[in-house]
């Protein structure tokens, strides 16, 4: 079953309908768990290649008793020997090939696993607060099949609020419609736009290495680049929809992962807005704890900005390097650490020589704002080669053209993002300033079930479709 | 409308929708289903728009023994949903060539070219057919006049060629070139469509349900007289005849990588060449392409006259070596190679030009995305590759003179 396919939302669905038999959160649990490895049994049926799974929750879990228990050190113990299983599980390829598992074995969403149950034990940790977790409650939380293969990371105690309330949040049938038209928008995102968009890349893939003229090439260049960033949030943000729709019509509130992040106008507001969740646990968990930890150290009042700098570097390169295992990874995390950087001291520079009020006032002006929008889409669809392709492909796609081209080319998408990120941004406000008493025609119930039947029939067509062989010569003439 | 909806706890009579609502919204929704799926089918219809009368009216199915022939001196005009509005024209001896049968003119060599509907040129008008370009870059490169005598046809396999050398021959060729694509070989024993083999509608009336499910499905749709299929096969069946499909399909397959995908997605008989390790069946298709050939080639030896072969890759097949990459367990050369070495063994000449492909950008744009026969730009590719591979030496008589050989290499 693949985690945004049709069997995947009726799987839900049916979750779903059979939680809100009972309001009582026994049963709830009971479902959701129930669920939960149905879900994982249908992903792999054979309980061998789960075992370093479990063993890798236990780890997580026995940690948890220990600080529980009031063993301070088990602390950093825990943290310590939960992030090395996960390298050694994930087989990062800076380790020694001879020490990995040579069998088979189930990984999908261990990365995810890790955020939470690393979040339980610094949660833990924490003397201001301290709760018991049953074991119960930890598989519930950690193995939740609405947040298993690609999050969003959500906090303990956020899950705790809803799925353990003696009295569940409110499902009534306004609820469940827009639930219901999230899910369609969701897997019309992933199941037809995005694979539309990956066909267009990987079209453009393969003429970078045909004999094209220059024009054509360049063309490619441009798709190649441009295409990959919506089809990764086509992909992943319909995904999220249909997750969260899903645990909502559970009655459970997963958080938003996405907000519009292509109309941030800087780097530092993109990952305000792109997977927001990873992009809070890091800052929650790594920003702040070391940029006071360097302030404690480090004195100089004239230092703090560019401790906050490096603090940035060092929380979005993590951000990189946690997407995937090998070297490519790490420039990924260098080029999303670096934007960020590079950002913030823009900004600082700017608020220096401008003063706070010029500053303040630049950072509204329409067309600056336009400019870094088209610059932060430009920047990141850059920084994605290191994440959609490994060095060979990425050598034989810089190479294809000269460094010069491929300068014009990203001034091309530079200039064309501002200008159609822009029109994108004015047409959205001029369709949602049309409003009746009850608030924007386009987001009125009578508009989502209009779009949402469309959006659902062009999906269950095109699923089809592209599912389906390509037909024998229609003409059967040999 | 941002990603998130706003999803704050809702007072329980918020929840509540009005009564009439619960009417008026799905009545809603079915009315956009319908107006879409509607509007895209009128759309579609005008877009790939179909004559009544098809090209198959002009064949005749009648002789399950040489196969399908068509009405001398005859004339249909046709369109089908890709293909643009064409007169298809049979000679007097009921060949689709451009120009009349009868004796050659003096000092011409004279190429006649067999094969099936790839050769033949459907779809396409007929000056704009390899057929019509290769003489006229024959004549230019080799500096004598060569004409192409075209006695391809729809379902002409290897068997009924074989069948029907004679007929070649008579047209009196200095080369006979026989162009081949898979499907030929999938279908390589076949004499008449399936349709019109009175043996297999025979079998298809007798076919009963093997297997107790099957037994009972059988007995309940003949009880309740249900139809064969299951409903959702039935409306499968139904989506995928509407001309809104065809509409999908054409632009879905305009991309390389999706169609590459989409194909290989594809029964074995329809993709199983493709395989590194053919199945069984496509062994046996091999096999007795070989006897066919075998019986060809020695006609045609018989005669005197050069029988030159090759290979012209299908839509998937050409895309995949444009590409340069393949799925594992694919290679888009292994039937090339096979046919070659049958060809070759039997001492035919072969012409390869499916490593050219590897030169062209894009050369599924060459085909009607759909139905998979070439189109105009397909056939001028064809038309090149064949001229250049010609002319190389390969066959005797249409050797390129050598001033024309530097100002072709110029050219390019």
């Amino acid at each position: 079953m693949d985690s945004a396919s049709f069997q995947f939302v009726l799987f839900g669905l049916a979750a779903a309908l059979l939680s809100n038999l009972n309001r009582s959160r026994v049963w709830r649990s009971v479902v959701l768990m129930a669920a939960s490895i149905l879900f994982l049994w249908m992903l792999a049926n054979n309980p061998i290649v789960f075992l370093p799974l479990i063993g890798f929750l236990l780890l997580g879990y026995a940690g948890l008793v220990l600080i529980e228990r009031g063993l301070a050190k088990a602390w950093v113990w825990s943290l310590l020997a939960i992030i090395l299983v996960y390298v050694w599980l994930k087989k990062y390829t800076f380790l020694p090939e001879g020490i990995f598992l040579h069998s088979p074995y189930f990984t999908l969403g261990l990365s995810y696993i890790l955020f939470r149950v690393l979040h339980l034990i610094i949660e833990a940790g924490d003397t201001s607060e301290k709760r018991h977790i049953g074991i119960g409650a930890y598989l519930l939380y950690t193995l939740n099949f609405t947040t298993l293969v690609s999050g969003p990371i959500q906090r303990y105690d956020e899950f705790a609020r809803d799925q353990f309330a003696l009295e569940p949040i409110v499902m009534g049938p306004r609820t469940a419609g827009l639930q219901l038209e999230r899910i369609v928008r969701g897997f019309f995102k992933v199941n037809v736009l995005a694979m539309l968009l990956h066909a267009v890349q990987e079209d453009a893939l393969a003429q970078m290495s045909q004999p094209l003229p220059l024009a054509q090439k360049l063309f490619s260049a441009f798709r190649l680049a441009v295409v990959y960033p919506f089809f990764l949030y086509a992909n992943f943000s319909g995904y999220i929809d249909i997750v969260i729709a899903l645990a909502r019509l559970m009655r459970v509130r997963l958080p938003e992962n996405f907000d519009r992040p292509f109309s941030a106008s800087s780097f530092l507001d993109f990952w305000n807005r792109w997977h927001i969740t990873l992009s809070t646990w890091l800052k929650t968990y790594v920003y702040n704890p070391l940029l006071m930890a360097l302030m404690r150290r480090i004195s100089f009042v004239a230092l703090e900005p560019l401790l906050g700098v490096f603090c940035f570097f060092v929380t979005f390169f993590l951000v990189g390097v946690w997407h995937g295992r090998t070297s490519e990874f790490i420039l990924f995390g260098a080029l999303q650490g670096g934007g960020i950087s590079i950002n913030k001291l823009w900004q600082l520079g700017l608020a220096r020589g401008l003063g706070r009020k010029g500053y303040k006032a630049l950072a509204k002006n329409a067309i600056y704002i336009a400019f870094g929008r088209g610059l932060t889409f430009s920047w990141f669809a850059f920084t994605l080669f290191w994440f959609w392709a490994d060095w060979k492909k990425i050598d034989k796609v810089f190479t294809a053209i000269g460094i010069a081209q491929w300068l014009g080319v990203w001034l091309a998408i530079w200039v064309s993002a501002t200008v159609v990120l822009a029109l994108w941004e004015a047409l959205r406000a001029a369709l949602l300033s049309i409003k009746t008493s009850e608030g924007p025609v386009l987001t009125s119930r009578y508009a989502r079930v209009v779009y949402a039947s469309a959006l659902g029939l062009a999906a269950f067509v095109m699923t089809f479709l592209l599912n389906q062989p390509a037909p024998d010569i229609v003409y059967k003439a040999f | 409308m941002s990603d998130s909806n706003s999803d704050t706890q809702q007072p329980c009579n918020r929840e509540m929708l009005p009564r009439r609502d619960w009417i008026l919204m799905p009545l809603i929704g079915l009315a956009t289903i319908a107006l879409v799926a509607a509007s895209t089918e009128w759309i579609a219809r005008q877009l790939f728009s179909k004559t009544k009368t098809t090209f198959e009216s002009r064949l005749v199915y009648d002789d399950p023994s040489k196969g399908v022939r068509a009405i001398p001196n005859s004339t249909t005009w046709c369109k089908r949903e890709e293909f643009p509005l064409l007169p298809y024209r049979f000679n007097s001896c009921g060949h689709y060539a451009a120009m009349d049968c009868g004796p050659k003119p003096q000092g011409v060599h004279r190429i006649v070219m067999m094969g099936g509907s790839f050769p033949m040129g459907l779809g396409v008008a007929k000056e704009t057919t390899f057929a019509s370009l290769l003489p006229q870059a024959l004549s230019l490169q080799t500096g004598r006049k060569v004409e192409l005598y075209n006695v391809s046809m729809l379902f002409r396999s290897a068997r009924v060629l074989s069948l029907r050398t004679d007929e070649v021959i008579r047209e009196d060729p200095d080369t006979i070139l026989w162009i081949i694509s898979p499907r030929d070989v999938e279908d390589v024993s076949v004499v008449l469509p399936a349709d019109f083999m009175p043996q297999v509608v025979e079998k298809q009336v007798r076919e009963k349900p093997i297997g107790l499910l099957a037994t009972i499905k059988h007995r309940v749709q003949t009880a309740l007289s249900l139809p064969a299929a299951s409903v959702p096969d039935v409306l499968r069946a139904h989506f995928q005849s509407t001309e809104t499909a065809l509409m999908l399909r054409h632009c879905l397959y305009e991309s390389q990588s999706q169609y590459v995908k989409s194909y290989l997605m594809g029964s074995d008989s329809l993709a199983g060449f493709l395989r590194t390790d053919p199945s069984t069946e496509w062994k046996r298709r091999v096999q007795d392409f070989d006897n066919y050939d075998a019986v060809i080639e020695a006609r045609a030896k018989a005669a005197g006259v050069p029988l030159v072969v090759s290979f012209f890759p299908n839509r998937a097949q050409a895309a995949m070596i444009s590409k340069g990459e393949w799925p594992e367990g694919y290679d888009p050369y292994k039937l090339d190679g096979e046919l070659r070495s049958i060809v070759t063994s039997h001492g035919g000449i072969y012409i390869d030009i499916l490593p050219d492909f590897r030169n062209i950008s894009n050369p599924e744009k060459g085909y009607f995305p759909v139905d998979g026969h070439p189109n105009p730009e397909g056939h001028a590719i064809i038309a090149d590759l064949l001229a250049r591979e010609l002319t190389s030496g390969a066959v005797p008589g249409l050797r390129a003179t050598e001033q024309n050989q530097i100002v072709q290499e110029r050219g390019r």
